[in-house]
């Protein structure tokens, strides 16, 4: 096997057309230290590589794929975005050995359907900055669906979107303890404006399959007060949208009562943060 | 393929293979405090610091660590004098079977170089990783909360 740690994109780019088909890139490389697919010969470590975290010119935040998500975490700029959701949800990721490790762009380009981070990104309106040769942004939800194209690009940045006043995000997963992998985890961001939902975005993830959002339960959301019926019928909503499906770790059923019950108690912290529910 | 780096202190230059892990180039270099428990990053018995953040060093391919320093847990006392972490973890009784406990005092480093009076819940999230096989925590809690007390007291340098 060939390990090259890259010093620069072009020298990263170089490696993985070089090796085609048996080049992997890697950030902190938990997944490849723990299985190296048949065929893969040569990793090319990008961590050192995109080690920025900004707050973007619009309001927005600027990621660099290469921190890791403890240095996230602890970044001032994640600090105030929308109320420092991005580093709550962080410190409840895994364990502080593997948040030491894995980086931002890892743990996107893994795309395991329990991830934590993606339905929180998908929820906060994330787009992903890659390099196959030339520049390209897309939309996170739908990259983690297109195994194609993150496996033949490099992951660079993720950008948050700038938040509207007002915009609060929630997410609730539902483990025994922070370290198991979930049954089921769910974010929410919301915008009022004069009381009433202008944006809505809920994303569900490990269901067991990728984080999606359910548009049916923001469609309930949306031009409404953020009041007690609102909330119950949304999470309905999202229950019967759910993508649910039975596996080792819970039944599709039991995942439609964890979906109701995940979107109501965000949606009832996003209320209690507007300071009420009128 | 050659890597160098510091562990403990000691500059070291040696040949790994570049699929090997951190954790088996340090063993079979005679730091043996990094114990091998699951290989998965799940126990946290190889904890070690990685530029002063631990890490689970059986996740780490060792060219990684080409110009990193690394700590492990033998490397927290100076000479003979203990580490507050260490002389805490005995005088607590929190050292049990022994084979976590090198993996939770470099967790715990970690953790009290960045905060020197951490919760209660706090030192527990800072030990998430690591996993005690004899099944008891409250001594290793409490042994925290003794190094947090003695490093406050200035009796160490700086993890």
């Amino acid at each position: 096997m060939r390990y090259l740690r890259a010093t620069s994109l072009e020298e990263a780019w170089s490696a993985m057309q070089e090796g085609g088909e048996t080049a992997r890139a890697i950030g902190g490389g938990v997944d490849l230290a723990l299985f190296v697919p048949r065929g893969v010969e040569t990793l090319v470590d990008i961590s050192g590589l995109f080690r920025d975290c900004e707050d973007a010119p619009d309001g927005g935040l600027r990621i660099g794929a290469g921190l890791t998500l403890t240095e996230l975490a602890e970044s001032t700029s994640a600090g105030r975005y929308v109320g420092g959701v991005v580093a709550d949800v962080l410190r409840r990721v895994a364990s502080p050995l593997l948040r030491n490790l894995a980086t931002v762009g890892g743990t996107l380009a893994s795309a395991h359907p329990w991830s934590d981070v993606i339905p929180l990104f998908i929820a906060l309106g994330a787009e992903v900055d890659l390099h196959a040769g030339e520049a390209r942004r897309m939309a996170l939800e739908d990259l983690v669906l297109d195994r194609a194209a993150m496996a033949r690009a490099l992951i660079t940045h993720v950008q948050l979107p700038a938040a509207a006043t007002g915009a609060k995000a929630a997410f609730e997963k539902f483990t025994r303890t922070g370290f198991d992998v979930g049954m089921l985890n769910c974010a929410c961001y919301v915008v009022l404006e004069d009381g009433l939902c202008r944006t809505a975005r809920i994303a569900l993830g490990g269901t067991p399959d990728m984080a999606r959002r359910v548009r049916e339960a923001e469609a309930a959301l949306l031009g409404r007060a953020l009041d007690d019926e609102t909330i119950a019928e949304t999470a309905e909503r999202g229950a019967e949208a759910a993508p649910a499906r039975d596996d080792q770790r819970a039944s599709a059923e039991y995942r439609r009562v964890l979906a109701a019950a995940g979107i109501r108690r965000c949606l009832e912290r996003i209320a209690a943060a507007t300071g009420g529910q009128s | 393929m050659k890597i160098r780096m510091t562990v403990n202190g000691v500059e070291t230059s040696l040949d790994v293979d570049p699929g090997e892990k951190l954790l088996d180039v340090l063993r079979r270099t005679g730091h043996m405090g990094v114990k091998k428990g699951c290989g998965s990053g799940d126990c946290g018995a190889c904890a070690v610091l990685f530029n002063g953040r631990a890490m689970n060093s059986c996740l780490i391919f060792a060219p990684k660590a080409d110009g990193a320093d690394i700590v492990t847990a033998e490397g927290l006392a100076e000479g003979d004098r203990l580490h507050p972490i260490q002389e805490a973890f005995l005088a607590e009784g929190a050292v049990q079977c022994g084979y976590c406990t090198p993996g939770m005092m470099i967790s715990t480093a970690d953790l009290l170089s960045r905060n020197r009076d951490p919760s209660e819940e706090e030192i527990r999230e800072g030990l998430s990783g690591n996993l005690c096989r004899c099944t008891g925590y409250v001594k290793q809690i409490n042994a925290v909360k003794a190094a947090a007390r003695a490093m406050r007291k200035g009796k160490s340098a700086d993890v």
